[in-house]
């Protein structure tokens, strides 16, 4: 790919400060893995064999990077213009029960997909509303907008769109309209996805549009002395995010056999707009370097199977390995801190 | 008369900021106890920097204070006024939503931290102390919705309320109406016949003319000197506050100009406090001729441009470029008329720090076909070429096209902006403090492609705090003060002393009188 | 609907409360200082696993609270650092403790108990309740209420909560005047936290008696939006946790009843909260520095 004119196309420093940071998370890992009786070997082992040893650990791996890619993109264009828009949860179950209710009234597939992410744009709209007009911060208004849509949907599980013949589920998705399978359960959702990534990097790199996001992101005077219009940047913003998880939610429901269906209370639905925060911020907030990490969070996710089986270590450990990881993100200047101390312990 | 006593001396005060600005080079300053000491200086000579120090807000990088003749050495303003110095800023330091009782109060409530404040003890003590000094502020209104004149009182109150004997005020009469600056004169007459010492940080003449007893001034970091204001003139005082070599000369040839480009007419500019900034401002700019405006900054100057470039609402008159009418068209509309502009905030407004030369060099013009792919997908190798182009058209200093702008130094990111400005081919360009804090060379080649601009027959509008600059470059200037020209003149026609004059808020007709 | 059912939906509310009220009052006072953290729901469910775990290994619901409160404590001191001292960003810390929060409980219910997913209490690690015919009440609800009160009157009228509140408000004016921002910015955010952990221990060592892989179930987010909901105001989010708490009860008494659907209840104080923060009704308006480091020139 052509270099973009603003950034190459993955910036050493906070490249190097997401491995530090993944290094850090499989380090205090092990640490509580050894303090539970385990061998962290033996569980690292299987989790990597599990994820990329064999066609249906990575189609598996490939699954699950998924719906999280495609949330991460949704924080990620937020960061990018100067928002803290944590929605993409309330947009995923909109673009879920969106892709339910719309192919059973047509069983097209591009329609459900298009209705999915209409409704995730639609509900990303009363927060841009908010923040543009009424000043109200994003942070609050999208934790009000993911509960009222979690309850909503819920509702819609349980009500209206229940399965008949197996009252905890929703109605299924109908043949026609299901994602074609690449193999091993894997649909073509990946490949979607991975398209909207660099479609969202075009967008924000390659447009006058994302020119404009970018710019009101970092400083929003400076947009408007340059001819721009902060106040749309952030409104399209919302949008496409609203699109993108939206897109995610659909696809979740219309790729994932055998059920194609949204399950009991919601679970098969529920989370990946937060975890799509921590894929985004180990990314660096870049859709490029978002399709890395959602690869990376997707195969720990695919290599639980074996090292469960074979390691008898707990999935969730793989949860504390990626908290960590994001909370080592978040300190500020950890390569510069990290060479300093580095530097530091060499002079004496 | 009573035995001077300096309550405070400053000796050899020397200030190098990290980048390498040196705001102080060896100041010497005597206060006494009881007078009321104007502070006199243009923006930039270092009259805050050296109030800042004396107050523990900055630490000196040489030099000595004394207070009753004992060093001192304050690490944080909190030390200051143990030691009786207090501060009121030109931006007020108060908690917006607290009352001014409580505002008054923080941090020496007395008791222990988690007994009850004494709300009557400290309104029986506040009010005993307006009753001392003969004024008042409402204690229980949340101070955010007092007037701005009262706003300054509780400040003052603050300080009096921490038994300080020294109280510097920076700029006080900046944001206030003439009413409350009489009102404020009064109290500090009050203050000082209770024996109070008082530092007036000043640029106006007049003022300092009124409430001063003697008044120190301050140029480019060095004091000039020292004079008692009763023997004192506006017109001296004026002198030693701009008078000063030329530094640099600018080629400039005679020119006939030709017609209005910028006309503006019964201006009327509201600022981010609710002031009338700009008062029904009227002028033009024609083509093939510099119009300078010189003042001190805060008179209006940064409203007028924002104005006229379509960032600040405009509340009355009209604004027109070549005839056609402006008013309240958005910066893009401008643009593609012919307006440019070099925005005085080159950090936060004229360059986006983070983004790359490139991306900068563009900003503004991105939406021509020239960067545009097609339509709505830009051209980045155009935007590198044209990048490349302005650095070697105008000799800016930088990594490559790729590296991000703030790794420029402080004069070639100014150059960049000129540049990409000049490569919009305007036909009105607004330079706002086009060389403030950059370096000689790139100082001098920007004057020069003004005049070059000029010479070509654009209409250049320059406003700078920097009179040199303003003197040497235009063809006409106007002198603002509070949103008005005291003034519209040809540089040649008038002296620095009686641009002085007119900067510190006096007429032209009244000077010539 | 007979009396008897009310006074069981008031009872449910109050025990349903205290979590709520307790993470919504110790965001405030920490918001109030300037601090925003989006980590409660991650410290109620940590807080609450180690309570128990406390509870369990003295035998005694008392040491599983303090547990709680010691774990809120770390975490608090955790994102003090991040955010007071090394100036960073305060929201992803929070993101991090969540994410951590979903993996170390679960996975420490299975590795120290062996039971995937919810562990029951054993009866004498479980708080002393007073129980009526119309269902138990703790202790911890007069806790709770006594200190949402003080930390109110500590806040408003004490130097010490002036200080506080003017850390958030104008940091510049509290540092001018000798306070030490950064100081009293961290405590303030290791309290809110450790009051949070005291509510996620109330809720496995008292109330429900039991570790639930997820049982915190939302409510550091609706602490978050009952905090707004009252102003940033320790004594209404006593109001708006009960009443929260309130229509948590009510929805869950109305699920077998099949009247109005509970989602519909539940999705209530979230509406009201939206409502109130566009300003609407009324007017909402965080601490002017809410959320912003402070650095001094």
């Amino acid at each position: 790919m052509r270099r973009s004119g603003s950034s190459p196309l993955i910036n050493f420093k906070p490249f190097v400060e997401s491995l530090i940071a993944i290094l850090v998370g499989f380090i205090i890992g092990a640490i509580v893995l050894i303090a539970f009786g385990y061998n962290p070997l033996e569980a690292y082992y299987w989790l990597f064999i599990g994820a990329l040893g064999s066609t249906r650990g990575i189609a598996s791996t490939l699954k699950y990077a998924t719906p999280i890619m495609l949330t991460a993109l949704t924080f990620a264009i937020g960061t990018r213009t100067g928002i803290f828009n944590i929605g993409a949860e309330g947009s995923f179950y909109f673009g879920a029960i969106a892709s339910v209710i719309f192919t059973n009234l047509w069983g097209n597939m591009w329609f459900g997909l298009l209705m999915g992410m209409l409704l995730g744009a639609l509900w990303a709209l009363p927060a841009a509303i908010l923040k543009v007009y009424r000043g109200v911060h994003e942070v609050i208004s999208t934790i009000m907008l993911n509960w009222i849509a979690w309850f909503f949907v819920l509702w819609l599980i349980v009500g209206p769109y229940a399965n008949p013949n197996d009252p905890n589920k929703t109605i299924r998705i109908p043949e026609a309209a299901r994602l074609p399978v690449i193999g091993y359960g894997l649909s073509i959702a990946i490949i979607i996805a991975v398209i909207a990534a660099i479609l969202t990097y075009f967008l924000l790199w390659h447009t006058t549009m994302g020119f404009g996001m970018r710019a009101s992101g970092i400083n929003q005077k400076a947009a408007r002395y340059g001819g721009m219009n902060p106040k749309m940047a952030i409104m399209w913003s919302f949008i496409i995010g609203g699109l993108l998880s939206g897109l995610g939610g659909a696809m979740k429901v219309m790729g994932e056999g055998p059920t194609y269906a949204i399950s009991q209370g919601g679970a098969n639905i529920y989370g990946f707009g937060f975890d799509g925060i921590g894929v985004s911020l180990v990314g660096r907030n870049h859709p490029l370097g978002i399709i890395l990490s959602a690869l990376f969070f997707g195969m720990m996710r695919a290599g639980t199977a074996l090292m469960q089986v074979n390691a008898h270590v707990p999935l969730e450990i793989i949860k504390v390995i990626q908290g960590i990881i994001v909370i080592t993100v978040a300190i500020p200047g950890l390569y510069d801190l990290l060479v300093r101390a580095f530097r530091g312990g060499v002079a004496q | 008369m009573m035995e001077r006593v300096p309550i405070v001396e400053m000796k050899g005060i020397v200030k190098v900021y990290p980048d390498g600005t040196k705001a102080l080079k060896g100041v010497d300053l005597v206060v006494y106890q009881g007078e009321i000491l104007g502070l006199l200086g243009e923006n930039g000579a270092g009259k805050t920097t050296l109030m800042k120090i004396l107050f523990g807000m900055l630490q000196p990088t040489a030099g000595k204070i004394f207070v009753k003749g004992k060093e001192v050495r304050f690490k944080s303003p909190s030390d200051a006024i143990a030691h009786g110095i207090g501060m009121v800023h030109q931006h007020f330091t108060l908690v917006e939503v607290f009352d001014a009782l409580h505002n008054i109060i923080l941090g020496m409530e007395g008791h222990g931290l988690l007994s009850k404040i004494d709300v009557e003890r400290a309104r029986r003590k506040i009010e005993r102390l307006m009753e001392e000094l003969n004024f008042r502020v409402p204690l229980d209104v949340p101070v955010e919705e007092l007037p701005v004149g009262v706003q300054q009182r509780v400040e003052i109150l603050k300080m009096l309320y921490r038994d300080v004997e020294v109280l510097i005020l920076d700029e006080p009469t900046a944001v206030l109406t003439p009413i409350e600056v009489r009102e404020l004169f009064r109290v500090l007459r009050q203050l000082k016949a209770r024996g109070k010492t008082i530092i007036f940080i000043s640029h106006k003449l007049n003022e300092v003319m009124e409430i001063t007893d003697r008044v120190t001034v301050i140029r480019k970091g060095k004091v000039v000197g020292t004079v008692r204001t009763s023997e004192a003139t506006p017109q001296l005082l004026a002198r030693m506050m701009v008078g000063r070599d030329v530094v640099l000369r600018i080629e400039k040839p005679p020119k006939e100009p030709g017609k209005p480009i910028l006309r503006v007419e019964k201006l009327r500019v509201i600022g981010d406090r609710g002031e009338v900034a700009v008062k029904d401002l009227s002028f033009e700019v024609r083509a093939g001729e510099i119009f300078g405006i010189a003042g001190v900054e805060g008179n209006g100057q940064t409203e007028l441009i924002e104005a006229i470039s379509g960032l600040r609402k405009v509340e009355g008159g009209k604004v027109y470029l070549n005839e056609k009418d402006i008013t309240g068209k958005g910066p893009k509309e401008l643009y593609d008329m012919g307006m440019a502009h070099i925005p005085e905030d080159r950090t936060h407004m004229g360059l986006i720090l983070d983004m790359t030369v490139t991306e900068n060099s563009i900003l503004g013009l991105h939406w021509r076909p020239k960067f545009q792919r097609f339509k709505g997908v830009i051209n980045w190798a155009r935007a590198r070429e044209h990048a490349q182009h302005l650095i070697e058209q105008f000799d800016i200093s930088a990594p490559g096209t790729e590296a991000p702008v703030k790794s420029l130094s402080g004069g070639n990111q100014q150059k960049l902006i000129v540049a990409r400005e000049v490569s919009k081919e305007p036909v009105f360009i607004i330079a706002a403090q086009p060389t403030r804090g950059v370096d000689v060379a790139s100082t001098e080649y920007i004057r020069n492609y003004l005049v070059k601009l000029r010479n070509e027959d654009k209409a250049v509008l320059l406003v700078s705090a920097d009179l040199d600059e303003v003197v040497q470059l235009s063809d006409r200037m106007g002198v603002m003060y509070e949103g008005e020209f005291m003034g519209v003149v040809k540089p040649e026609e008038v002296t620095t002393e009686e641009i002085g004059m007119m900067m510190g808020g006096i007429r032209y007709e009244e000077i010539r009188k | 609907m007979n009396p008897g059912d009310i006074i069981t939906i008031l009872i449910m509310s109050l025990m349903a409360m205290v979590p709520i009220v307790l993470t919504s009052v110790g965001a405030a006072w920490s918001e109030r200082a300037g601090v925003v953290s989006i980590g409660y729901e991650g410290v109620l469910l940590m807080s609450a696993f180690f309570g128990a775990i406390f509870a369990e290994l003295a035998r005694n619901a008392l040491v599983g609270l303090i547990g709680g409160i010691i774990v809120g404590l770390l975490l608090g001191m955790l994102h003090g650092v991040l955010t007071v001292y090394l100036k960073g960003d305060h929201v992803i810390p929070g993101i991090g403790i969540n994410l951590l929060a979903m993996g170390v409980v679960p996975f420490g219910i299975l590795a120290y108990w062996g039971t995937a997913g919810q562990h029951q209490l054993p009866h004498d690690a479980i708080m002393w309740h007073w129980r009526t015919p119309y269902g138990e009440i703790s202790p911890m609800i007069i806790v709770t209420v006594v200190i949402a009160v003080v930390t109110w009157w500590v806040l408003f009228k004490t130097p010490l909560g002036l200080r506080v509140r003017a850390c958030g408000e104008n940091p510049e004016a509290a540092d001018a005047l000798g306070i030490n921002v950064e100081k009293y910015r961290f405590w303030s955010t290791v309290y809110g936290h450790a009051l949070a952990g005291l509510g996620g221990a109330y809720m496995s060592v008292d109330w429900l008696g039991l570790v639930h892989k997820t049982m915190s179930g939302g409510r550091g987010f609706i602490a978050l939006a009952n905090m707004v909901f009252s102003g940033w105001n320790p004594l209404i989010s006593l109001i708006g946790g009960w009443l929260f708490g309130f229509f948590e009860a009510l929805a869950t008494w109305l699920a077998p009843k099949h009247i109005i659907p509970g989602q519909f209840i539940l999705m209530l104080p979230y509406i009201m909260t939206l409502i109130i923060v566009a300003g609407i009704i009324g007017k909402a308006r965080p601490p002017k520095w809410d959320g912003k480091p402070y650095k001094r020139e």
